[in-house]
């Protein structure tokens, strides 16, 4: 009987620790975080106040209405920038798909000279700093015409995304037997065929996957896309929150305001799919 | 018909490779030459003397390199290393939740949402000595009542930047290990309970080996992404005071744009490439015995 | 104002020769200007006027970059290594202008003289560089004067204690001792702080400059070899290394920058600030400012030689060498700089750097107390104001110099060692590129 308690104290003591554990965890994850939404709620002299308010004693959202104001106003081209976000993120995310596909099936399936030495040099050209690509990239694009463009910057983040795309889906394709392909084959089906119908269908929890890492990076990414694009047509939400310094000022609050902006469709995306994500990532890497 | 010349692995593999080809390696090539000339980026005409391995040697014998050097090694050490371990506590935490695991979930990714840049600044008012939230609140707290320069201190300012990386990507690894324990096998673990072992016991030689090849993936990954601290530290302390957090991403940076001297730059950079490529390939190689010791073949 | 569009044109055209076609409206009909204007909140409302210019000239402009000044800087230079300047109006600064000699061209023929002439003759020395005028400045003119804490100077308690320890009256500091002596008293951590100061990257390096010239020396010698290790440059040094020892500014300094400064003095902890024009405004904002009502400016205070420190700079418009249709190029220059255009801009608070817009500024403010007492200051301080180094080199010294003066102030060195590295590495780097 002694036991059967001592046991019962033991478990509930153990609950009462991963209850407090995990909640101090969550709260650093989020406090920072919800630190920057707050504020973005909160006019300048109460963010910067001194001593510190700590209940919030006026929330408006004067920050996002200026945001969205006219220029002068403090206004920012938000709605550009979100739009050349969207449309830079999500077609290299696609492309990267595309190609990663391609690649992990011949990762996958194919059996060549140099593939070890191949797949690594693959994935240490994302190793690659920025800072030693951006200044030749910017010369190139300068020269062909595709800086400031989405394209440009399209075509970089693919290649950023390339590497781990293919890692993560040629794992998945290694799952699928190949008995089971050439058996579709023998059935009637193309190669293409057998690809779509047999082998696709598994490896979609690892594309999904993929696909949440890549938009991730490109939709965050800062130091190449400052360099790489100059106006309106292409910049994108990282680098529009430069809009809110100026040489001596920074107006920390607006700041904030784009940043929910920008958090928002990525929190949002990732709650859709990280089920897969989940599925997607146990399958992925380990088994290649 | 082209797949005669070509075996059909290499056409499946030639998009990668092009565009791995055009927006890496060219642009390496370039580097790679201009970091044996004096290239002023004002003076487009230093581009074409070649002064050999006069950077190189340049880089190699100032202090101030090797300082910066040994301290972007540090910060990649601890930062991988902490960021592993909390990931996989938070990760153990997690999966153990029943009801609203999703949101959970969710919620742990959060950090994933911030661009670098944006997080840079997050914690730079988050670590203002006079202002900022955490001497506001250990001030408000009673802990102390002195403004502890969190950004200056020569060991505070490590931890301040250690603190922001650690705080965006431990969630990287805390998914790939939620993973990975989605994927445990119940059985071993079944066996190991009757056998008798304690919780420690079955976790240690049980749980542990199979999660390995997650968690170098995740380091693996990471490894990849670790420059982008770059933008966190820029904006943090720039390298400063006086050099104290200078990381070779800040010093390169400085010399190639606001100094304009690519060469040097370059140089240092290569290094530097050396550096993270070492990185990567020993965590691969290390996914590799794990994944060879749990007969996953490789 | 299209009138003053037109005269200048026709002012343009006779000095170049043109004839009669000049005249009409839409001289430059089908011409479209490619410019890089600096982006930014501040600096954006100017360019809604951009679509008069275009109205009147019948010219296109096309913004293909707006950002802000760094990045703008790191563009330009790439610009150049890629060899893509064939753009034609680009924003310019003065701190930023002698790192790139060749890229703009000298608007000296470009624009009317009498334009030249209408601004502030300081200025235009400060935007010619190696007998080039490269750019016009805008009404964006930047030098530090003295804002403070009225209240503190009204405590009777305050003034007594202050006299007993000093010997002298408190009042508002007219020189950089008197600054220290202040700083220190009013500190009380960490809830207030007798002042602060920018510590990091160049701002340090700028504010090192100023007391440097204010204590009777120089950062360069004439043939630019490294000046500042010297007694005037110990002295300025010693000076920031004394208030950080004595806690009178926030233990962060050193890795403030311009908006840290700001938001510091506007939470009410910063006793003295010494900072920019384009902060009075903020400054005395209720909404942004806790010490709002309560905001005095003086002009800044003068070194241990009866120079008042000044470090100013600009910001401006360039036309680029590649240009090819510099004319066109320079009407939006000049357009963009014209007295209705400072107008504009100055009445948001900036600086103008035209001499009428300055009066019709003074003229504005009579009747609101702050402002004239916030003009009042930067005129003065402004009149004495002097830009930095004219060396392509004087971004890369300083970034050779800033640790160093950090690692003094941190007290990782001596003064004299700090100043003693600093001097060998900007020695080095003048050698390295064949300055001397």
């Amino acid at each position: 009987m002694a036991t059967a308690s001592q046991h019962r104290i033991k478990k509930r003591v153990l609950k009462t620790a991963h209850f407090i554990g995990l909640f101090l965890a969550m709260a650093l994850i989020c406090v920072p975080g919800l630190w920057v939404v707050l504020n973005s709620f909160r006019p300048t002299i109460e963010i910067m106040a001194k001593p510190p308010v700590w209940i919030p004693q006026d929330l408006n959202l004067d920050h996002y209405r200026a945001m969205f104001g006219g220029a002068g106003e403090g206004g920012v081209p938000v709605l550009t920038y979100f739009r050349n976000s969207l449309i830079v993120s999500i077609t290299s995310t696609v492309i990267a798909l595309l190609v990663g596909m391609a690649g992990g099936y011949a990762f996958a399936r194919y059996n060549f000279k140099a593939k070890g030495v191949l797949f690594v040099a693959l994935m240490a050209s994302r190793a690659v700093p920025g800072v030693a690509l951006s200044l030749p990239l910017f010369i190139i694009f300068a020269r062909t015409g595709i800086i400031d463009t989405h394209f440009g910057l399209i075509l970089v983040y693919v290649a950023m995304n390339v590497p781990f795309t293919i890692w993560l889906i040629d794992g998945f394709f290694r799952q699928v037997p190949k008995e089971l392909a050439e058996a579709a084959e023998i059935d009637g089906c193309t190669r293409w065929q057998a690809f779509w119908r047999v082998e696709f269908p598994v490896a979609r929890a690892g594309i999904a996957s993929a696909g949440i890492f890549a938009f991730l990076t490109s939709w965050n990414e800062y130091a190449l896309a400052s360099q790489l694009t100059r106006s309106t047509t292409s910049k994108t939400m990282p680098v529009g929150l430069l809009d809110f310094t100026s040489q001596f000022t920074l107006n920390w609050g607006g700041m904030c305001a784009l940043a929910v902006l920008m958090i928002i469709p990525a929190l949002v995306l990732t709650f859709l799919v990280q089920k897969h994500l989940i599925a997607g990532l146990t399958f992925g890497g380990v088994k290649g | 018909m082209s797949t005669r010349k070509f075996p059909p692995w290499l056409l499946l593999l030639l998009p990668a490779f092009i565009i791995i080809l055009a927006v890496v390696a060219i642009p390496l090539i370039f580097s790679l030459y201009s970091s044996f000339t004096p290239y002023h980026l004002t003076r487009p005409e230093t581009l074409w003397k070649w002064t050999g391995s006069f950077n190189y040697i340049k880089a190699a014998t100032d202090v101030n390199f090797w300082k910066a050097f040994g301290r972007t090694v540090l910060l990649l050490t601890v930062a991988l290393n902490l960021e592993m371990l909390l990931g996989l506590g938070l990760a153990l935490m997690v999966s153990k939740v029943t009801h609203g695991q999703r949101a959970l979930r969710t919620a742990m990714m959060f950090p994933m949402m911030f661009s670098p840049i944006l997080v840079g600044f997050q914690f730079k008012f988050i670590f203002n000595d006079n202002v900022g939230l955490v001497n506001n609140a250990l001030q408000s707290l009673g802990l102390t009542d002195v403004a502890i320069p969190w950004l200056v201190d020569a060991n505070l300012a490590m931890f301040a930047i250690i603190f922001a990386e650690v705080w965006t990507s431990t969630s990287v690894f805390a998914i790939l290990i939620l993973a990975g324990l989605f994927a445990l096998p119940q059985d071993p673990l079944e066996a190991a309970k009757v056998d008798g072992c304690t919780p420690w016991q079955s976790f240690r030689f049980v749980t542990l080996p199979f999660l390995m090849p997650f968690i170098y993936i995740a380091m693996a990954i990471r490894s990849l992404d670790v420059a982008r601290a770059y933008d966190i530290v820029q904006v943090m302390t720039n390298g400063g005071p006086a050099r104290r957090t200078e990381l070779l991403w800040t010093l390169i940076g400085r010399t190639g744009y606001v100094d304009a001297r690519m060469g040097y730059a370059n140089a240092m950079g290569y290094i530097a490439i050396l550096m993270s490529i070492g990185f990567t390939v020993y965590f691969f190689l290390k996914l590799q015995s794990a994944r060879r010791e749990l007969g996953m073949g490789g | 104002m299209k009138g003053r569009v037109a005269s200048s044109v026709l002012a343009l055209a006779a000095g170049l020769g043109f004839a009669t076609a000049a005249l009409a409206d839409g001289e430059f009909a089908g011409v479209t200007i490619e410019a890089k204007l600096i982006g930014g909140q501040q600096y954006e409302a100017l360019y809604a006027r951009i679509a008069d210019w275009e109205k009147a000239t019948g010219a296109k402009v096309n913004i293909i970059s707006q950002k802000n000044h760094f990045e703008l800087d790191k563009e330009y230079k790439a610009d150049i290594a890629a060899g893509t300047t064939n753009w034609c109006v680009g924003s310019n600064h003065s701190s930023f202008a002698p790192q790139y000699p060749a890229l703009f061209t000298d608007l000296t023929a470009l624009i009317p003289a009498e334009s030249i002439a209408g601004f502030v003759p300081a200025n235009i020395t400060a935007a010619t560089i190696d007998g080039k005028l490269t750019m016009l400045p805008r009404a964006q003119f930047d030098v530090s004067a003295l804002y403070y804490q009225k209240s503190l100077y009204t405590d009777p308690a305050k003034a007594e204690a202050f006299k007993a320890k000093f010997g002298y009256d408190l009042a508002v500091p007219e020189t950089w001792d008197q600054f220290r002596d202040q700083a220190m008293f009013f500190a009380a951590p960490p809830n207030m702080y007798g002042t602060q100061y920018a510590g990091k990257d160049e701002a340090i390096n700028g504010r090192f400059y100023e007391l440097v010239v204010a204590n009777g020396g120089k950062m360069f010698n004439d043939d630019f070899t490294p000046a500042f290790n010297s007694p005037a440059g110990k002295e300025a040094l010693q000076w920031f290394v004394d208030l950080y020892k004595a806690g009178a500014v926030p233990p962060g300094t050193t890795n403030y920058l311009w908006d840290d400064l700001g938001n510091g003095f506007a939470s009410g902890t910063i006793a003295l600030n010494l900072d920019w024009p384009g902060w009075s405004g903020f400054f005395n904002d209720p909404a942004a400012s806790k010490v709002s009502g309560n905001v005095g400016v003086a002009p800044a205070p003068k070194g241990s030689a009866g120079v008042r420190t000044g470090w100013s700079g600009f910001h401006g418009f360039s036309v680029t060498e590649g240009c090819a249709t510099k004319e066109a190029a320079a009407s939006l220059v000049d357009f963009l700089t014209n007295e209705d255009s400072q107008k504009l801009e100055s009445a948001a608070g900036p600086l103008p750097s035209r001499t009428a817009v300055w009066e019709y500024v003074l003229e504005q403010a009579k009747g609101d107390a702050y402002k004239s007492e916030v003009l009042a200051a930067f005129q003065e301080t402004a009149k004495t104001a002097f830009p930095v180094p004219p060396t392509p080199y004087w971004i890369e010294a300083g970034n050779l110099i800033f640790p160093e003066l950090q690692a003094a102030i941190l007290g990782d060195k001596t003064v004299d060692q700090a100043l003693e590295d600093a001097s060998a590495a900007v020695d080095d780097l003048m050698k390295e590129n064949g300055v001397y």
